[in-house]
C-alpha cells in the first residue's frame, strides 16, 4: 500500500515538475525573433520570420556556409528560395536545433549541411543544453529572466522579422591563399567523433520524418579542408545514405580563384567566391528537377523586394 | 579524576571547562600543537609511551577520556 | 548522445544515477554489491577510459599488502608469545623491522605512481630550468603522462588503509571486492572525501536496502549541491575569471572585491560538490565522512583547517604529523626543548618540524606549481604564528580586561580569520606566483573606488541583476549556516515535518530557482568542478 501510494507521488511530482517546466519554458521563450526580444543568432533565426511554406531549400553550417552561399543570387538566377541558416562556430547540435525549428513552419525539399560542421567538437555541457532544450526552452531562454516584462506572461511568441540576405554574409576583402594544392590524394580518413555522428544521423532523420532530402556539402576552403576529411565525409555519406558533394575537388566546374576569392587567406570565400560557390549550386539544384521557380509568383513579392535592396547595397 | 591532568590542561588552554567539556578535539579548544604538548606532558607525568595509533579524538575529546587512556597505558605499560 | 563529464553533467545525473539507483532497489544485497561496484567502475571507464589499470593496480596493491602485513603480524605476535620473556623485547624489535619494511614497500609503490604521474612534468621543468641557469644546453623532455580521475584521492585513501592495518587498528580485509569498493565508490573518487577503511568500507558492503527517507533526504541533500554550484559558483567565475586574467587592468579594490568572490567561489563550488557527493551516498545508505563545517565561523586558521576540507586535514594529521612529531628522536627533541623553553614553546620546536612537513605535503598535494607551495608555507607560517603569539593574546587580553569568548571579540577573530583565509586563495588561483604578488601588491599600493562610484565593477562580468541574485542566495545561506552554528538547526529534519504541500512548493521552488538562475548555457563558461583536477 505505502508503496503503491510512494511511486504514486514520485509520479505526481514528476508530473507537475514537467508542467512547471512547460509553464515556464513558454514564459521564457522569445516573443519575437529579434535581439531586443532575447532572440539569439537573429540572423539566422530570420528563417522563422519567412512566411510559411515558402523555403524550399535550407543551409546549415558554420561561417563556412554564411560565406559562400547567397540565397538572393540563387532567387535571382533560379527563382528558389534558400535560407542559410549558419552562425558562426555552429556545432551539430544547434544545426540540429535549426532544423528542428525551421520544420515546424517551413517543408524544405532539401537541408544542406555544410560539413565543415561535422568535425567540429561540441563542448559536452553544451549537448547537456541543447538535450535539455529540445524538450523545453527555458534551459536555452533561462538568461532572459534579466529582461523579462509582464507582456512575457500574456503574449504568444510572433516572428515577424527577416533578413534580406537570407542569412549570407558579405564581404569584398581580399586577401589571397597561397596553399591552392591542399587536397593531397591519401587512404587517410579523418575520424568524426561520435557525438556528431549521433546528431548528423538525428538531422538525417528529422529530414526523413519531414520529406526533406540531405545533401552532405563542402564548400572550398584551403584553410579547414583536408582529403582525409574529404575521405570521412565520404564514409559518413555512404553510413547515412545520403549524397555528398566536395567543392574542393570540383575546381575545373567551380574555378575557384585562391588569389582573388577568398576574404581571409583561404579560411572562407569573399563575395566573389560565394557568387561562383551559387552559380555552382543553382545549376545543380535545378538540375534536380525538385524546385519550382517562384519569381513570377505574387506571393513573393517580398523576395523580388529583398533582392532589390540585396543588389543595391551589395552590386552584386 | 587526578588534580595534576586537570592543571596540565589548564596549563595548555585556559580556555575549556574540563570538567563539563565532552568536545575539546571537536569543538576546536586543542589542536594539535597542542596535543603535542599534552602528549609530551602526560608522558612525563605518569610515565608512560602514548603510541600514535591512540591519538584519535576519542581518547581525547574529554578529560575524563584522557584518564581513562592514561589509566589504561598504565596497566599496559 | 550524451556523456558524463562530471557529477554535474546531465548523463550522470538523468541517466547514469537514476540507472544505478533503480538497479540498487529491485536487486538483493548482494546484487546491491555488485551494482555499486559496477557503477563505480563505469564511471571510472566513462571518463578515464583504460587508465581505469591504475585504480585496479592500486586495489591489488593494497590487498596483497594489506594480507602480507597481517601475515608477518600473526607470525611474529605467535614467536613473540613463544619466546623466552627476556627475549620478548629483541623479537618484538625484529619484527616490527619487517613490517617497517613491508609497510615502507608498499607505501612507496602506491606513492610512486601518484608522485610519477602528478610531478614528473613539474620536476622534469624545474631540472631543465636548473641546468639552463647552470648553462648547459641538456634539456630532458618532459614526459606526457594521463592521469586518471581521482588519484590524489584514491592513492590516499589506499595509503590509509594499509598504515591501519599496520597500526593494528583494523584487520586486514581478504575480501577483494569489498576493499575495491572502499576505492572505488563513485559518488566520492573525483573529489572525496577522502574517506577511512573503518568509516565507509562496512557501509558500503551492507549495502541497505533503498528506502524513501534515504532517497528523498539524499535527493534534497544533491539538489542543495548543485544550486551552490550553478547558481553561485559558476557566476562568480564570469567576474573572477576576467580580473585574475587580466589583473594589470584593475585597481586594487577590483581586485580586492575578485579574490573575496574567488573564496566564496571556490567554497560554493568544493561544498556543492561536496553536498551533491554525500547526498548521493545517502541515498545509497552510507554516510561519507563530512568534508566542511561552516569553515568561514573559524576563530583561527589552525581551527579553519579543522572545518574546511576536514577529511584532507585529518589525513595529514594522522599519517603525517603525528607519526612525525611523535617519532622517537622528535620525542626526544620535545623533552628537551621544553626543559629550556617551557611547556608551551617546547613542543613546537619539533611540531613546527612536522608541521612544515604537513604543508609542504599539502600545498603540492593540490599540484605541481610553486603557488600552491607557497600556498602551504602561507598557512604553515600563519598557523605557526598563531600558536607562537597566543600566550601573548591571551596575557594581554586579561590585562585589558577582554573576554576572549564575548560575541565582539569572537566575530573580530572570525574576519580576521576570513581575510587571512582569502589572502591565501589569491595565491592559490593567481596564474602563478608573480602573478600572485603583483595582485597582492597592488591591493595596497592601487587603491581606489571610482569603479565603484561610477558602476564600471558592474561590467566585468556580472551586471546589477548578477549581483543581486548572488546577494539574496548568499544571505540565504548564510542565515541557514548561523542558525546551524548557533542552534544546531537542522533544514532537512525540520522541512520532513512539514505537510506535502510546503514540501513539494519548496522542491519546485529550488528546482526553478536553479533552472532559471543557473548560471550555463549561451554566455557562460562551463566550469569543471574544481577540485576534480587535484
Amino acid at each position: 500500500m505505502t508503496y503503491c501510494k510512494r511511486v504514486l507521488s514520485i509520479l505526481a511530482f514528476s508530473l507537475g515538475l514537467i508542467l512547471l517546466l512547460s509553464g515556464a519554458s513558454l514564459l521564457f521563450l522569445p516573443k519575437n525573433n529579434q535581439s531586443e526580444f532575447g532572440m539569439e543568432e537573429v540572423r539566422a533565426n530570420g528563417i522563422l520570420g519567412e512566411r510559411e511554406d515558402t523555403i524550399d531549400v535550407m543551409v546549415v553550417g558554420d561561417s563556412e556556409a554564411y560565406s559562400s552561399i547567397s540565397p538572393m543570387q540563387l532567387w535571382r538566377e533560379t527563382g528558389y528560395t534558400a535560407y542559410v541558416a549558419a552562425t558562426s562556430g555552429q556545432t551539430l547540435d544547434y544545426s540540429f536545433l535549426m532544423v528542428q525549428r525551421a520544420f515546424q513552419a517551413q517543408k524544405p525539399k532539401l537541408v544542406i549541411l555544410e560539413t565543415n560542421a561535422v568535425y567540429r567538437e561540441i563542448p559536452k555541457s553544451k549537448v547537456d543544453i541543447s538535450m535539455l532544450g529540445k524538450y523545453f526552452s527555458v534551459f536555452l531562454y533561462h538568461d532572459r529572466w534579466k529582461d523579462l516584462a509582464w507582456t512575457d506572461l500574456t503574449e504568444q511568441a510572433d516572428y515577424t522579422w527577416t533578413d534580406d540576405y537570407k542569412g549570407y554574409r558579405h564581404s569584398v576583402e581580399i586577401q589571397p591563399s597561397k596553399d591552392t594544392n591542399y587536397m593531397h590524394e591519401t587512404q587517410e580518413i579523418a575520424p568524426i567523433p561520435k557525438v556528431n555522428l549521433s546528431y548528423v544521423e538525428a538531422i538525417r532523420d528529422l529530414c526523413q520524418e519531414n520529406g526533406a532530402q540531405l545533401l552532405l556539402l563542402r564548400t572550398p576552403s584551403t584553410l579547414n579542408w583536408s582529403y582525409a576529411k574529404y575521405n570521412g565525409i565520404l564514409d559518413l555519406a555512404e553510413e547515412l545514405g545520403c549524397p555528398q558533394m566536395d567543392m574542393n575537388l570540383m575546381n575545373d566546374q567551380l574555378q575557384i580563384d585562391w588569389n582573388r576569392d577568398t576574404r581571409d587567406a583561404g579560411d572562407h570565400l569573399n563575395a566573389y567566391g560565394a557568387a561562383k560557390v551559387t552559380r555552382y549550386l543553382a545549376g545543380y539544384l535545378q538540375e534536380t528537377g525538385l524546385f519550382q521557380d517562384h519569381r513570377s509568383d505574387l506571393s513573393y513579392s517580398p523576395w523580388q523586394e529583398a533582392l532589390k535592396r540585396y543588389e543595391a547595397a551589395t552590386g552584386f | 579524576m587526578d588534580k595534576k591532568l586537570l592543571e596540565i590542561l589548564e596549563d595548555i588552554q585556559p580556555e575549556a571547562n574540563y570538567l563539563t567539556c565532552k568536545d575539546l578535539i571537536d569543538g576546536h579548544y586543542l589542536d594539535s600543537l597542542s596535543i603535542l604538548a599534552l602528549v609530551a606532558e602526560l608522558e612525563e607525568e605518569y610515565d608512560i609511551t602514548i603510541p600514535t595509533v591512540e591519538i584519535v579524538p576519542v581518547n581525547f575529546n574529554s578529560a575524563q577520556a584522557i584518564w581513562e587512556l592514561v589509566q589504561r597505558l598504565q596497566e599496559e605499560g | 548522445m550524451l556523456i558524463i563529464s562530471s557529477y554535474f553533467s546531465l548523463a550522470f545525473l538523468v541517466i547514469f544515477l537514476p540507472i544505478t539507483v533503480g538497479l540498487y532497489g529491485v536487486l538483493p544485497q548482494m546484487g546491491r554489491r555488485l551494482v555499486l561496484l559496477g557503477a563505480s567502475y563505469v564511471f571510472f571507464w566513462a571518463i578515464s577510459g583504460k587508465l581505469l589499470v591504475y585504480l585496479l593496480l592500486a586495489t591489488l596493491l593494497i590487498h596483497y599488502f594489506g594480507l602480507w602485513l597481517a601475515e608477518i603480524q600473526r607470525r611474529s605476535d605467535a614467536l613473540v608469545a613463544a619466546g623466552e620473556k627476556a627475549d620478548r623485547r629483541r623479537l618484538r624489535r625484529q619484527a616490527q623491522t619487517r613490517e617497517r619494511a613491508v609497510m615502507a614497500l608498499a607505501f612507496l609503490s602506491l606513492m610512486g605512481i601518484l608522485v610519477t604521474l602528478k610531478y614528473a612534468v613539474f620536476f622534469t621543468v624545474n631540472v631543465n630550468d636548473l641546468l639552463q641557469a647552470l648553462g648547459s644546453t641538456v634539456q630532458l623532455t618532459p614526459p606526457a603522462f594521463l592521469m586518471p580521475i581521482g588519484i590524489s584521492f584514491y592513492t590516499l585513501q589506499a595509503t590509509s588503509y594499509l598504515f591501519d592495518v599496520y597500526r593494528r587498528k583494523i584487520p586486514a580485509d581478504t575480501n577483494l571486492l569489498r576493499l575495491a569498493l572502499f576505492l572505488s565508490f563513485f559518488p566520492q573518487i573525483m573529489e572525496g572525501p577522502i574517506c577511512r577503511y573503518e568509516q565507509t568500507a562496512g557501509q558500503l558492503w551492507q549495502a541497505p536496502r533503498l528506502t524513501y527517507h534515504n532517497l528523498s533526504f539524499g535527493l534534497q541533500r544533491l539538489l542543495f549541491g548543485v544550486m551552490k554550484k550553478l547558481v553561485i559558483a559558476d557566476r562568480l567565475n564570469l567576474f573572477v575569471r576576467t580580473v585574475f586574467q587580466g589583473y594589470e587592468n584593475y585597481d586594487g579594490f577590483v581586485i580586492a572585491v575578485a579574490v573575496v568572490c574567488y573564496t566564496i567561489q571556490l567554497y560554493m563550488d568544493f561544498s556543492g560538490t561536496m553536498d551533491l557527493v554525500m547526498g548521493t551516498g545517502e541515498i545509497f545508505g552510507v554516510t561519507l565522512p563530512e568534508n566542511f563545517r561552516r569553515p568561514f565561523f573559524s576563530k583561527s586558521i589552525s581551527e579553519f583547517w579543522q572545518r574546511w576540507h576536514i577529511t584532507l586535514g585529518t589525513w595529514f594529521k594522522d599519517y603525517v604529523f603525528y607519526p612525525l612529531s611523535m617519532a622517537k628522536p622528535m620525542k626526544k627533541l620535545t623533552s628537551r626543548a621544553r626543559k629550556v623553553m617551557g611547556n608551551h614553546f617546547g613542543p613546537l620546536v619539533a611540531g613546527s618540524i612536522a608541521l612544515f612537513c604537513v604543508w609542504l605535503g599539502n600545498g603540492l598535494w593540490h599540484g605541481a606549481g610553486w603557488h600552491y607551495i607557497f600556498f602551504g608555507m602561507y598557512h604553515f607560517a600563519l598557523i605557526l604564528l598563531e600558536n607562537l603569539f597566543d600566550p601573548f593574546a591571551l596575557r594581554a587580553a586579561q590585562a585589558l580586561g577582554i573576554s576572549r569568548s564575548a560575541l565582539p571579540y569572537r566575530w573580530m577573530q572570525i574576519a580576521r580569520t576570513a581575510v587571512l583565509v582569502c589572502i591565501g586563495e589569491l595565491f592559490f588561483r593567481a596564474n602563478g606566483l608573480w602573478a600572485g604578488l603583483a595582485m597582492f601588491r597592488k591591493i595596497f599600493t592601487d587603491f581606489q573606488l571610482t569603479t565603484l562610484w561610477d558602476h564600471s565593477i558592474l561590467s566585468l562580468g556580472l551586471d546589477k541583476y548578477d549581483v543581486l541574485v548572488l546577494g539574496v542566495s548568499l544571505i540565504l545561506l548564510f542565515v541557514l549556516a548561523l542558525f546551524q552554528e548557533e542552534k544546531g538547526f537542522r533544514l532537512r529534519q525540520a522541512l520532513a515535518q512539514r505537510p506535502l504541500a510546503v514540501r513539494w512548493l519548496c522542491y519546485y521552488g529550488l528546482i526553478l530557482f536553479v533552472v532559471i538562475f543557473g548560471a550555463y548555457g549561451a554566455g557562460y563558461l562551463p566550469v569543471d568542478p574544481m577540485y576534480a583536477s587535484f
